[in-house]
């Protein structure tokens, strides 16, 4: 119990230690790789909820895939440039407002939900289950109870790939052709 | 770390077995690399390294030494903390993936079961698929890291290359999860004990000197997962990466010495990786054809007589069978490096997306067709 | 899942490495520095160009984000591929099969798209 409790704050430690670099780095590439070892470290989270095959998916699809293009972007582009684009120049204070917001917002709503959660009562420890029976439940939840949302998102990224070779087509802009 | 096992000792000794099955990883390396050698010789009508020692094999400690006395350089214009960061990391995804892979049967001494695998995952293929595909993380930092064009460019065309391919990998893959109803490993491996026997329409046909391996089952799948994995470790006749007339080496070519070695041996590692793969999907992993794993624990019982060493028995030889189907597959990977010339980038795209995407789907789909089927006119 | 396990070989072998590395610094010494060219990058024996602005072809982003697309498609046949037998068991098999095929439908109508519009083309 104690080593489970130990790995939980390692986590838990790792997971907001690597979030708040993606804020505070200001090198882009260096953001975008701590989110990517955020990603790794929410995936192991799940596994200590025993949520093995969705701890799977965010490896694969978050840190594999969705991140891998950030990091490939950012090196394709040399953003040196870039770099004051949010701490100089007109909208800087709204920005730097809107942004201070909605932080505060989210740490209200998180000092919140744990008072709410407080007053309820203890909170809602998990069945054991084995991964056979969570990843069956998973997909039963996926093609009985939300069949129509799932062939939605079929629909969905069909439209995504359509749009992206679309504006990969366009000539104007920076891609413009003499 | 409950999952470790259940005293201290038991802990204990898991956790020592991991860094075994590392160490043992990181020194097939240099026995592979003189593997390598001498079958590229052979196959090129040379010699090879023959000098040093018997077969030439102290060469490995000569290269050993070779790498140590090599001085450490970083180039200045790259980022310092990134080209030494990458190396360390092309490390660690190899290990980790190859650690779930089921190399025997249980070990069972004094009431303590063993497993002769790093850890058992029970969504094996979704947790190696995940680790591995994180290496492509190490590419683009050792790219960017060096600040070279040269490497850049590898790095980009390295990480296009291990994205479009993982797609067929993963889509192949689909089949044999269809096939075995499961994700875990040691359970593929139980089920392809036995006879080869097809049951459809009420009718069951059993061969009488088949093995019951997927390979029967999933023969489009094991061709499209094998050569998914050659474009996924970046083996020849994959290796745009480091396409000599055009990129010097690819994403380390202002690597030397024992951060390059550290490169070899995650290139090494996804070789081994998928060797042990396909032994596991399609090749009934440790089992041996004809002999299931009880009559091997019985025939140990008869030999040698007491429980405990029947177990050891037991666990050497399924050990033993699993490496020898997954040194072949290690030899068919350098044979094929040595044989077939390289791709064009182009050509390499269009295999990936427009060849091997659809074989995977069409693959999967008549795979469920049949299952379907099956079932369907026997109820 | 030994999560443990996991974290314990993923800090011993990143102290490995840095071991490895600290250990071959020390046996090889430090590059010393004897003339610029050495501590250039490598560019084919050519004095290095300044200029960096390395123009790299937007197929390598247009074939990451199709990677993406495809990969979280093929991310949802895994539920379905391992639970099939037991959905047919069920006798929900027809649904599930057919729900799915309509899927696999929507995905091969994709990348016949991609393929006819040229976009996975590369010159």
């Amino acid at each position: 119990m104690t080593a489970d409790v130990f790995i939980f704050w390692f986590l838990a430690i790792l997971t907001i230690v690597s979030a708040l670099s993606v804020v505070l780095m200001t090198n882009p590439i260096y953001s975008a790789l701590s989110l990517a070892m955020t990603m790794v470290s929410v995936a192991a989270i799940f596994v200590t909820l025993q949520a093995y095959f969705l701890a799977g998916v965010q490896l694969i699809v978050y840190a594999g895939a969705v991140m891998v293009l950030f990091v490939m972007v950012l090196m394709l582009f040399d953003l040196k440039n870039e770099l004051q684009a949010f701490s100089r120049g007109k909208f800087t204070g709204a920005i730097k407002v809107g942004a201070v917001g909605i932080l505060a917002g989210l740490i209200v709503g998180a000092v919140g939900s744990f008072i709410m959660a407080g007053k309820s009562g203890a909170p809602v420890t998990p069945e054991a289950s084995t991964s056979a029976d969570a990843t069956k439940a998973l997909s039963e939840h996926l093609f009985f109870n939300h069949v129509f949302g799932f062939e939605a998102l079929g629909v969905l990224l069909l439209v995504i790939a359509v749009g992206t070779v679309a504006l990969s087509r366009s000539k104007g802009g920076t891609h413009a052709k003499h | 770390m409950t999952s470790m096992g259940s005293t201290s000792f038991e802990i204990t000794i898991n956790l020592i077995k991991l860094v075994l099955v590392f160490l043992m990883m990181v020194q097939a390396v240099p026995i592979l690399v003189w593997l390598e050698r001498r079958g590229s010789a052979f196959i090129q009508n040379r010699f090879g390294p023959n000098r040093v020692g018997p077969l030439g094999l102290l060469q490995l400690l000569a290269d050993a030494v070779k790498f140590l006395t090599k001085e450490d350089f970083a180039p200045e214009k790259g980022n310092r903390f990134m080209f030494y960061a990458a190396p360390v990391f092309a490390l660690i995804p190899a290990a980790i993936a190859y650690m779930a892979v089921p190399m025997s049967v249980p070990l069972k001494l004094d009431g303590h079961t063993f497993l002769i695998q790093g850890f058992e995952i029970n969504v094996g293929i979704v947790f190696i698929l995940g680790i591995s595909s994180l290496a492509a993380y190490t590419i683009l930092m050792a790219g960017w890291g060096s600040g070279s064009k040269f490497s850049l460019m590898g790095a980009m065309r390295a990480s296009a290359q291990i994205i479009s391919y993982e797609l067929a990998l993963g889509l192949s893959i689909v089949g044999v999860i269809l096939l075995y109803g499961t994700f875990n490993l040691t359970e593929m491996v139980n089920m392809q004990q036995g006879p080869l026997t097809f049951s459809m329409f009420g009718y069951t046909v059993t061969s009488s000197y088949l093995p019951n391996w997927g390979i029967f089952y999933q023969p489009v799948g094991m061709i499209l997962f094998f050569a998914a994995t050659f474009a996924e470790s970046n083996r020849l006749p994959f290796d745009l990466a480091e396409g000599e007339a055009e990129l010097v080496a690819g994403f380390h070519t202002e690597y030397g010495g024992f951060k390059m070695l550290m490169f070899f041996i995650g290139e090494y590692g996804h070789m081994m990786i998928a060797s042990g793969l396909m032994t596991t999907f399609f090749f009934g992993g440790y089992g041996i054809p004809g002999i299931s794993f009880q009559e091997m624990h019985q025939i140990g019982l008869n030999l040698l007589g007491t429980e405990t060493l029947a177990s050891i028995f037991n666990t050497v030889v399924h050990f033993l069978s699993y490496n020898l189907k997954f040194a072949i597959f290690l030899w068919i990977f350098i044979h094929v490096r040595w044989t077939l010339p390289r791709f064009r980038y182009d050509q390499l795209m269009d295999l990936g997306w427009k060849t091997m995407l659809p074989w995977a789907l069409a693959n999967t789909m008549l795979t469920a067709v049949v299952i379907f089927a099956a079932s369907y006119f026997t109820i | 899942m030994p999560l443990g396990g996991v974290i314990f070989i993923t800090v011993f072998i990143a102290i490995f490495g840095y071991i490895l590395i600290r250990l071959a610094r020390l046996t090889g010494g430090q590059a010393k520095k004897t003339s610029q060219a050495k501590f250039d990058i490598y560019e084919c024996g050519i004095p290095v160009q300044e200029k960096k602005d390395t123009k790299i072809s937007v197929k390598f982003y247009l074939t990451a984000i199709l990677f993406i697309l495809f990969d979280i498609e093929i991310i949802f046949m895994y539920p379905w591929a391992v639970n099939f037998r037991n959905f047919i068991a069920s006798g929900a098999g027809l649904f599930v099969f057919t729900s799915m095929f309509i899927f696999l439908a929507i995905f091969i109508f994709g990348l016949w798209w991609e393929i006819k519009s040229k976009a996975l083309e590369w010159d």
